[in-house]
């Protein structure tokens, strides 16, 4: 039947699966090699690079072992970096759930507003992060800043506050100004998921006397479950690795004090030019990730 | 007492008037189905009794209390919906505890009351699994149980079944009988299959256009459609309804024979009017003093068969027996059964009365 209109297979002396698994490999090739292009091979060429010591200009060095490691670990700024990395990502990735939720809620609701604030609510997501930043240093500006002049107007306070020249004023804004920018991903998501929660579900829960806070608890909250743990595996993947805010922003300081790990790597790369002890950075980095999304994961799966 | 009383109640969704003046009287522990085409405003009515709609105007009764400002969950009803509203991440336990939880039944009786529920709808051994792993008709029971589980005065249903199988269907029929037998609660099912309706209720509510048009037994709905819009409706296939001309001394002329128009069970006439005159396919019988007619289809279907005559250009459905062995383009004389025509009004389409004899 079939032969008629198809032309049979050549006899290639290979059975029919090898065959069939010979044109799979054939179809992911492609994937594979620019996978390997574009991940694999910076990836071993970090790990590889962060076994020498070089220096950056002449991208040239010595063997080195793991003495980038040794001294690494030793080192009190590559854990002060590591320590201000974990505040940083925990605080601005609260803020932007909470955040991103209660305004997911309120949009959600039949405003007569409703599509223009959606669409609002998105400014901080699209707009650069240079400009962004350069708005928010202004706003910060501890000499004519809007937001001590507005706090000294209305008597809140009655010296200007430096916001990103001392600790712990610094690490604050940096949160809030990263909640700021990025809570409109977490609206978004959630705004979609709550889209496709059956009304049937609430109205159910109506009869069966729940109230607003019990229906929020027991229908939206295991609904919105799901997609909560992609946001907030996305997100601190993210913000673990968030670079130009912070460098824009306060650029690590003072001092070190909100120095994360990107920061440290571009420092070590760029302004000691140690090439290899700042891939070390990175591979740590790394690291640390793997061990966050293993555990993250297999606890999200139960 | 928990009948349920609706007086007067409509609703409008903007423009569109969803149901009218309806006035409806359940008594306690009746099954009444609310039957019409998609689109009339079944489940806009039984929303409003379960408190999710307000009426626009009108008032909701349930128990002798007015509940037009009580919330759902104060109504003591229970409601079953067409796409079950199972709660995804809960047990199948876990769903059928849920209304107990809420109104803090203490955890013993509420573990109690479970099992017996379960029991009832056979869902011993589904309770661990999620609704997600149970066939359509698991779910549907689940949600039977959810409801039962309460044993609320009303139980409102929105078309539960529409969702299975036509196998399935017609078993949880049975079951759904069966249940409402066993706990005697009040119920309200909406419904667009007139088999579930005349299978399962003690009266059935006909409702078009937001309208209800008649409120009677299954029975009294076949046999005495209160309009034209009934007649056609009910019956598979509906009722044949031809025009003819009723004359000021009740004489009634259909395909040229002439009838005694009789009151007996409408409002009757006055002076020379057209009507609608209806009779059932079952009602039409091959006589040799009848009107000709060609078989134009014919559907057996086993048991008997649906033949479509043609009289002139107008289209007559008969059911009539195998054994006539009627074929397409074969010429007969037919004539409705007497005692079974139904006349109705050729303006409103309300019912006038019937005819008592020929000539
Ligand atoms: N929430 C609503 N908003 C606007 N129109 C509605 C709404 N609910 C129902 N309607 C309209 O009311 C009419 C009756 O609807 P419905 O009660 O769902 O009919 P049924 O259940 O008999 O199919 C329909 O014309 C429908 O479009
Ligand atoms: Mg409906």
């Amino acid at each position: 039947m079939e032969s008629s209109t198809r032309p049979a297979p050549k006899d290639t002396g290979l059975s029919p699966g090898t065959r069939s698994s010979m044109l799979g490999l054939m179809l992911i090739a492609p994937t594979v090699l620019v996978f390997c292009a574009v991940i694999v091979y910076p990836l071993i060429s970090a790990i590889y690079l962060s076994l020498f010591s070089i220096y950056t200009p002449t991208m040239e060095g010595d063997w080195a072992g793991l003495s980038n490691y040794k001294v690494l670990i030793q080192s009190g700024e590559f854990w002060r970096s590591f320590g201000n990395n974990l505040v940083w990502t925990v605080g601005t990735l609260t803020l932007q759930i909470v955040f991103g939720i209660l305004v997911a809620l309120v949009l959600h609701q039949n405003l007569w507003f409703r599509s223009l604030a959606r669409s609002l609510v998105l400014f901080p997501y699209f707009l650069s992060t240079v400009v962004a930043v350069l708005v928010w240093r202004w706003l910060f500006n501890d000499l004519y800043g809007v937001l001590n002049h507005f706090l000294m107007w209305t008597r809140i306070i009655d010296m200007p506050i430096d916001w990103l020249g001392t600790m712990p004023n610094a690490m604050i804004s940096m949160i809030l100004v990263g909640a700021w920018k990025y809570f409109p991903f977490v609206v978004i998501a959630v705004l979609a998921r709550l889209q496709t929660i059956p009304d049937e579900l609430y109205e159910a829960a109506t009869i069966d006397g729940a109230g607003p806070v019990a229906r929020f608890r027991d229908i939206t909250l295991p609904q919105l479950r799901e997609v909560l743990v992609v946001i907030i595996l996305l997100r601190t993947i993210w913000d673990f690795k968030e670079f130009d805010l912070i460098y824009l922003l306060t650029g690590g300081g003072p001092v070190i004090s909100t120095q994360t790990l990107p920061l440290m790597v571009y420092k070590e790369a760029f302004a000691l030019n140690q090439m290899g002890s700042a891939s070390a950075v990175a591979v740590m980095m790394m690291l640390f990730m793997l061990v966050f999304m293993f555990f993250y994961l297999r606890k999200a799966e139960d | 007492m928990s009948g349920i009383s609706v007086q007067g109640v409509s609703k409008s969704f903007g423009d569109v008037q969803a149901v009218q003046a309806m006035d409806l009287e359940v008594a306690e522990g009746e099954f009444v189905s609310i039957l019409g085409p998609s689109g009339c405003g079944k489940t806009t009515l039984l929303r409003m009794l379960a408190g999710l709609e307000f009426p626009t105007e009108g008032q909701i009764s349930i128990g002798g209390q007015v509940v037009n400002d009580k919330s759902p969950a104060d109504r003591d009803i229970a409601m079953v919906f067409q796409s079950y509203a199972l709660y995804p991440h809960m047990t199948v336990a876990g769903n059928i505890e849920y209304p107990l939880k809420k109104r803090k039944v203490p955890k013993a009786e509420r573990e109690e009351r479970i099992r017996q529920a379960a029991a009832m709808l056979k869902l011993e051994d589904l309770l661990g699994r999620k609704p997600r792993e149970l066939s359509g008709g698991q779910q549907q029971r689940v949600a039977l149980g959810r409801a039962v589980v309460r044993d609320p005065a009303v139980f409102l249903m929105d078309e539960p079944l529409s969702n299975l199988d036509a196998k399935l269907r017609s078993h949880m029929r049975a079951e759904l009988i069966q249940l409402h037998r066993r706990i005697g609660r009040t119920m309200i099912y909406v419904t667009h299959d007139q088999l579930e309706a005349m299978t399962m209720s003690d009266r059935i509510a006909i409702m078009h256009e937001g309208a209800l048009q008649q409120l009677a037994t299954p029975k009294e709905v076949y046999a005495r459609p209160a309009n034209a819009f009934v007649a056609g409706f009910i019956g598979m296939p509906p009722m044949n309804l031809v025009d003819a001309k009723l004359d000021g001394d009740g004489n009634l002329s259909v395909f040229g024979r002439q009838y005694r128009f009789v009151a007996s069970d409408g409002p009757g006439h006055s002076g020379e009017q057209t009507v609608k005159v209806g009779f059932r396919p079952e009602d039409v019988v091959l006589r040799d003093d009848g009107e000709a007619a060609r078989v134009a289809i014919v559907e057996p279907t086993g048991h008997e068969v649906i033949v479509v005559f043609e009289i002139d250009s107008a289209r007559i459905v008969g059911r009539v027996s195998p054994e006539l062995d009627l074929k397409a383009d074969d010429q007969v004389r037919l004539a409705p059964r007497v005692e079974r025509i139904h006349v109705f009004s050729g303006t409103d389409g309300d019912r006038l009365g019937g005819v008592h004899s020929e000539g």
